[in-house]
């Protein structure tokens, strides 16, 4: 009698207690709303538009000089690099750790709650892939993930419970997956890794509820599909083209845009002739059917490894006295572009980096090739390297400053000619050697966000490979590759803060939230997160 | 063991003392690797999965298939040469861990790291690479020496050299500790560099500090806000902070936000030249000493 009424006393305070920490069930209009729930951080690159804008403001230019480590999360075992980008909402954050594990953490004291760990097989194939996870979705109680040997996960978001997995695809031909998945209304959207071994790369939709595969839009045409004839022969099986990056959305337009990997051999052009479409693209889709609306390629006919998976970012702005519905990319070639998400018209672009390979763009984006830029058996040096003038880690745009924000990379390579191979899986194409220590460095550079002009920079030590996240406090965030992060004045450049955890690969998303009327900073160093507060 | 001399002047490598930098590369590897989260190089969890060995003698290598091999399998992460990209240097690997060590991590992966077991490669391919790897000569054994040691170890002991320099726990620490020189350079190069040691400083494997590899006993000269001026030797750097060793072998951590400038002093170095200071006979007669430190410890 005793014990029952000790179980009915533990089942009351249970009901009554106030759910502190409860995984909302999150709804497609409170994803459509991001933006005005700052003291979330429901998706990755913050909200469709993947501005990675905060309103939050707590921390602010005049007190940010004082912010202080409020925790530290240890994946075990410790693994690098991390490169995920954390989702708050409801009292709960869930990161990702490199081999896939997601974590559901306390967002106020970096304590697990749950953590699910995919069982990988002992011969996972990632020739080119970064052993790593980006980051979750939570849609209506659910957490999807991206494993490495190719599957897409679905989480109770409250326990961990898997509800349901799909094998998207065969990683002994080459497939993983390590991106972040895009939650729409009702469908799960994820795109795959693989293209520097000759995979078909594609984006794939998936029914949210019941894992089921909605439409499938590959970035390779086949024989007889537009685009086909722009690879001198059929490399449909083989042309790379991944797509691991996570695109962003707008949901006026219905349309998704997506950036596409480079096309394989890798380095060594001679058995595709042409452009190679739409490898180096960004695409965008219509998410009801899968169908492409219009693409717009960066680098026609790639040689450098350079991948456009950079997530396109959304914003308006006036282009000579119009208002314009525009998208921003700085591309791993070294130029950031501004298109016209409508039409996918190009409106501008300038180099952010140095960059050798193109003496400009013309009136259509198209570079205007420099001579002699192809690799070569003896290697030729050319700038941007292979990782790019920056690569996958985001960038960010502020509505207050409308200014750009991005991780520059000032480094050169040479990059080097091999024999094209396509028998899986034997997949190389040549290499590259890179510049590396005194004789390169890193930035943070704002750009004026409609035209690319340089408002300022604040110069790191190594080619940084950091993300950038903007809020109303007039602050951009970042961490350097030796692992100090840092806030500047999100007008001036100016430094206002620093606080050196260590580590290299400082490779996660920063992103900011607010529990308990506390704004936090949360990013990773080396094989730890580390989370930031006001005293 | 082996005959260290035999490495002079002799394109092979195998069989020879792993130099000062390929050790420095494998000790990031080794440092890597264990902060991916591995005790040691032994590879066990994907082992008993992973193809067996083929019966039958050790396989001889082809160096030339090696290279095919991995250039189109290895290339992508371990960079143009083996001389490290995403993945680290492998030149000299082979030396220090041994053929077969290398071999099974070819196979089997480096569990916990983003080594992938190329399980579809031979036990044959995998020698192969290994013999293409023990190609890959880092040309500093060059030259040969003339001089005599014993008379060597004078010059070194009445020129100073100890101040700075330690040999097996003896001697100064401004300087590079000279126990394992011998078996680091040839000749050339320590003649070189005692005639001009700003010159030519080394570089060493960075383990992701400043990408690939940075500059060793690089010379700064930092001026403080209030004027003061601290000059000395790179002992550490990131993107905040710098730490220089001035010529008395006190350290100097500042904060980059903190100074007035920082300048890089390129060619300057804290050890003298020794031109003009010692004759062409004493240069030789220390080099011919220097290169007998193989380290006695």
């Amino acid at each position: 009698m005793k014990t029952y009424l000790c179980a009915l006393a533990l089942a009351a305070s249970l009901l009554l207690a106030p759910p502190q920490s409860r995984a909302q069930d999150v709804t497609y209009q409170q994803l459509l709303n991001a933006d005005k729930t700052p003291q979330n951080w429901l998706m990755y690159g913050g909200d469709y538009s993947s501005q990675r804008f905060s309103r939050l403001t707590q921390i602010n230019a005049q007190n940010v000089h004082s912010l202080k480590a409020a925790w530290i999360y240890q994946p075990n075992p410790p693994v690098q690099p991390i490169e995920s980008s954390p989702v708050v909402v409801g009292g709960i954050m869930y990161v990702t750790e490199p081999l896939g594990t997601v974590t559901a953490l306390d967002p106020r004291l970096g304590v697990k709650i749950w953590s699910w760990t995919p069982q990988l097989p002992a011969r996972l194939y990632t020739i080119g892939v970064h052993r790593s996870n980006r980051g979750v979705a939570v849609y209506e109680n659910t957490v999807y993930s991206t494993t490495l040997d190719a599957y897409l996960i679905a989480l109770d978001a409250t326990t961990g419970a898997v509800k349901w997995k799909v094998h998207v695809d065969d990683n002994g031909v080459g497939y993983a997956m390590t991106g972040a998945p895009r939650v729409l209304d009702g469908k799960i959207i994820v795109g795959v890794s693989g293209g520097d071994v000759g995979i078909r790369g594609y984006i794939d939709a998936y029914d949210a509820k019941s894992g089921k595969r909605l439409w499938r839009c590959f970035t390779i045409p086949a024989p007889g599909e537009p685009g086909s004839g722009t690879w001198g022969k059929d490399m449909s099986g083989t042309g790379g083209g991944g797509t691991w990056g996570t695109g962003s959305y707008d949901p006026e337009l219905n349309l998704l845009y997506w950036g596409i990997g480079n096309p394989a051999p890798d380095y060594n052009g001679a058995d595709r002739p042409g452009d190679n479409l739409y490898t180096d693209s960004v695409l965008a889709i219509d998410p009801d059917t899968g169908k492409m609306k219009w693409y717009f390629q960066f680098t026609p006919h790639d040689t450098h490894d350079w991948d456009s998976i950079q997530v396109p970012v959304l914003f308006d702005g006036t282009i000579d006295g119009k208002p314009r519905k525009l998208l921003a990319f700085a591309n791993r070639n070294g130029f950031y572009y501004v298109l016209d998400r409508v039409t996918g018209k190009f409106v501008t672009g300038v180099p952010f980096v140095k960059e050798t390979w193109a003496k400009g763009l013309d009136e259509n984006g198209r570079p205007i090739m420099e001579p002699n830029t192809e690799p070569t058996p003896k290697g030729s040096l050319l700038y941007p390297d292979g990782h790019g003038g920056t690569n996958w880690n985001s960038p960010c745009y502020s509505p207050l400053t409308k200014l750009f924000y991005v991780s520059a990379r000032e480094t050169g390579a040479y990059t080097v000619a091999g024999e094209p191979k396509v028998d899986f899986p034997s997949f190389g194409g040549g290499g590259r050697i890179n510049l590396s220590g005194d004789d390169v460095y890193g930035a943070i550079r704002a750009l004026e966000a409609t035209t690319g002009k340089l408002k300022w920079e604040y110069k790191l030590l190594a080619p940084s490979e950091t993300s950038t996240l903007v809020t109303a406090g007039g602050l951009v965030f970042g961490v350097s590759n030796e692992g100090n992060f840092f806030a500047l004045d999100a007008s001036t450049g100016k430094l206002l803060w620093d606080f050196t955890v260590g580590g290299s690969d400082a490779e996660s998303n920063l992103i900011t939230y607010e529990v308990d009327g506390k704004q936090y900073l949360i990013g990773a160093a080396g094989t730890t997160f580390v989370a930031f507060t006001l005293p | 063991m082996h005959d260290p001399e035999k490495c002079i002047g002799n394109e092979k490598v195998w069989g020879c003392r792993v130099s000062g930098f390929k050790r420095i590369r494998l000790v990031a590897f080794a440092f890597l690797a264990w902060t991916l989260g591995l005790g040691a190089f032994h590879v066990s969890p994907a082992a008993a999965q992973a193809p067996p060995d083929e019966p039958g003698p050790p396989h001889p290598g082809d160096p030339a298939k090696g290279k095919t091999l991995y250039d189109t399998n290895c290339s992508t992460c371990h960079g143009v040469d083996a001389r490290g990209e995403d993945g680290p240097d492998l030149r000299g690997v082979p030396a220090s861990l041994g053929d077969a060590a290398v071999e099974n991590i070819i196979r089997r992966g480096l569990p916990g790291t983003a080594m992938a077991g190329f399980y579809m490669i031979s036990q044959g391919g995998a020698a192969d690479i290994v013999a293409y790897l023990k190609t890959l000569n880092v040309p500093e054994a060059s030259g040969t020496s003339t001089g005599d040691p014993q008379k060597g170890e004078d010059v070194f002991k009445t020129s100073g050299c100890s101040a700075c320099h330690m040999i097996d726990g003896q001697g100064g620490s401004v300087g590079p500790d000279l126990s394992h020189i011998g078996s680091e350079r040839g000749p050339t190069s320590l003649k070189e560099r005692l005639l001009d040691p700003g010159a030519n400083l080394p570089q060493v494997g960075g383990g992701g500090m400043m990408g690939n590899s940075w500059t060793e006993y690089l010379m700064y000269r930092a001026v403080e806000k209030d004027g003061h001026v601290v000059e000395g030797i790179r002992m550490s750097e990131d993107s905040f902070t710098i730490v220089l060793k001035d010529a008395t072998g006190k350290f100097h951590g500042l904060r980059k936000p903190d100074l007035r400038s920082l300048e890089k002093e390129p060619g300057k170095s804290i050890m003298p030249s020794f031109k003009g200071t010692l004759s062409d006979e004493q240069l030789n007669d220390l080099v011919a000493y220097l290169l007998t430190l193989k380290g006695s410890r």
